[in-house]
């Protein structure tokens, strides 16, 4: 089974209501505050590292979270693409 | 009793709707032209029910809970609640069919499934997409989610015999109803993984070449095997694979495959044939 960082799915899975969203964009650090992440993994979200976070959740929420986040899709191809990680 | 009126499966990627302006005419043209004929398909077999077998992609469930199989028994299910779904397909709610829902729940416990229930399931675009392009008024849905995006999986061979059993379900149901079965999802595609955007059409024409063969159990060796090693997106053809189940592995008819790297999607749509 995949690994996946339970709190860090949850904030990318409650990001899909459009009012947290428009929260986190307007300020992450308030939102980031309610998850218990361990601080690699929250200095990867404020980092964006795409390729460090793909580890840990599931792709689609990945994939969801970083277009609530802001990441133009371009963007996020590229650095998804980097990884050249396994699938799924 | 019910009869098994037609059996469907089309592809259901969000960019073809997000992305529409995108796409290239020719593209736009197959997949308006392959989502026409599977309306026509539809409105043409009179269906009192449908059963769409789709995934949940996060609106209902997480991974603190997260059903294999779930089966919508209510007598209203939720419309989507994506906001670019709701834009283009604006139904709060959209009717269930909880007779027949609760007799193929009542079907799978005595063949040896234990799905989980549903009394209120999000239909998101997966479920709506299909409906919405093919220009099928929303009719009674029973909707059936199979975990398709977040490993482990249903295995192939089990997700064959829950669309016998589905097939099965049917036959049994009093009354004169006409259901349909559309498996919706696939062909490859790759979201959020090193592979994203990636088409395998060769596997795509593999998988469409077993459909039509017929072959079941060549089917669930050949997915069994492959599927693992292609995109992510290719497990949604697990809802194919009920769909064959439900129409007794007979062959299916194309009605249209495109590589459409606009929607990051190897569109497929097809009817089996029931009467062959």
């Amino acid at each position: 089974m995949a690994t996946r960082d339970y709190a860090l799915n949850k904030l990318f899975f409650d990001l899909q209501d459009p009012a947290k969203a428009a929260e986190y964009r307007a300020g992450r650090a308030a939102v980031l505050d309610r998850y218990v992440l361990s601080p690699e993994v929250r200095a990867a979200v404020e980092a964006d590292d795409v390729g460090y976070l793909a580890g840990l959740v599931n792709p689609y929420l990945l994939r969801f979270y970083f277009l609530v986040a802001g990441m133009p899709d371009d963007e996020f191809m590229k650095r998804i693409r980097a990884t050249g990680g396994p699938h799924g | 009793m019910a009869k098994l009126a037609g059996v469907y499966a089309a592809s259901h990627g969000p960019l073809i709707i997000r992305k529409w302006d995108s796409v290239s005419a020719a593209h736009k043209e197959a997949l308006t032209g392959a989502f026409d004929e599977l309306g026509r398909r539809i409105r043409a077999a009179r269906l009192d029910a449908l059963v769409i077998i789709s995934p949940d992609h996060w609106v209902n469930f997480f991974i603190d809970n997260l059903p294999m199989i779930c089966v919508g028994v209510g007598e209203t299910h939720a419309g989507p609640n994506e906001p670019w779904m709701m834009k283009e397909f604006p139904h709060e709610t959209m009717p269930g069919h909880p007779q027949l829902a609760r007799h193929i729940l009542d079907t799978a416990l005595a063949s040896g499934f234990e799905p989980s229930v549903s009394h209120r399931m999000i239909l998101d675009h997966g479920f709506c997409i299909p409906l919405l392009k093919a220009g099928v008024n929303p009719l009674p849905i029973v909707p059936v989610v199979f975990n398709d995006i977040e490993p482990p999986f249903p295995t192939v061979s089990r997700c064959y015999a829950w669309g016998e059993m589905l097939a099965r379900a049917i036959a049994t149901m009093p009354g004169d109803l006409r259901v349909g079965v559309l498996g919706s999802g696939g062909l490859s595609h790759s979201i959020g993984e090193a592979t994203m955007g990636l088409i395998e059409e060769e596997f795509d024409r593999e998988c469409i070449n077993h459909f039509e063969q017929g072959d079941p159990a060549a089917l669930c060796e050949f997915l069994t095997q492959r599927l693992p090693q292609v995109g992510n997106g290719g497990s949604e053809i697990r809802n194919w694979v009920a769909a064959h189940g439900a129409a007794g592995g007979r062959g299916f008819e194309l009605i249209n495959y495109s590589a459409v790297p606009e929607v990051i999607v190897g569109c497929g749509f097809a009817a089996w044939n029931l009467h062959a």
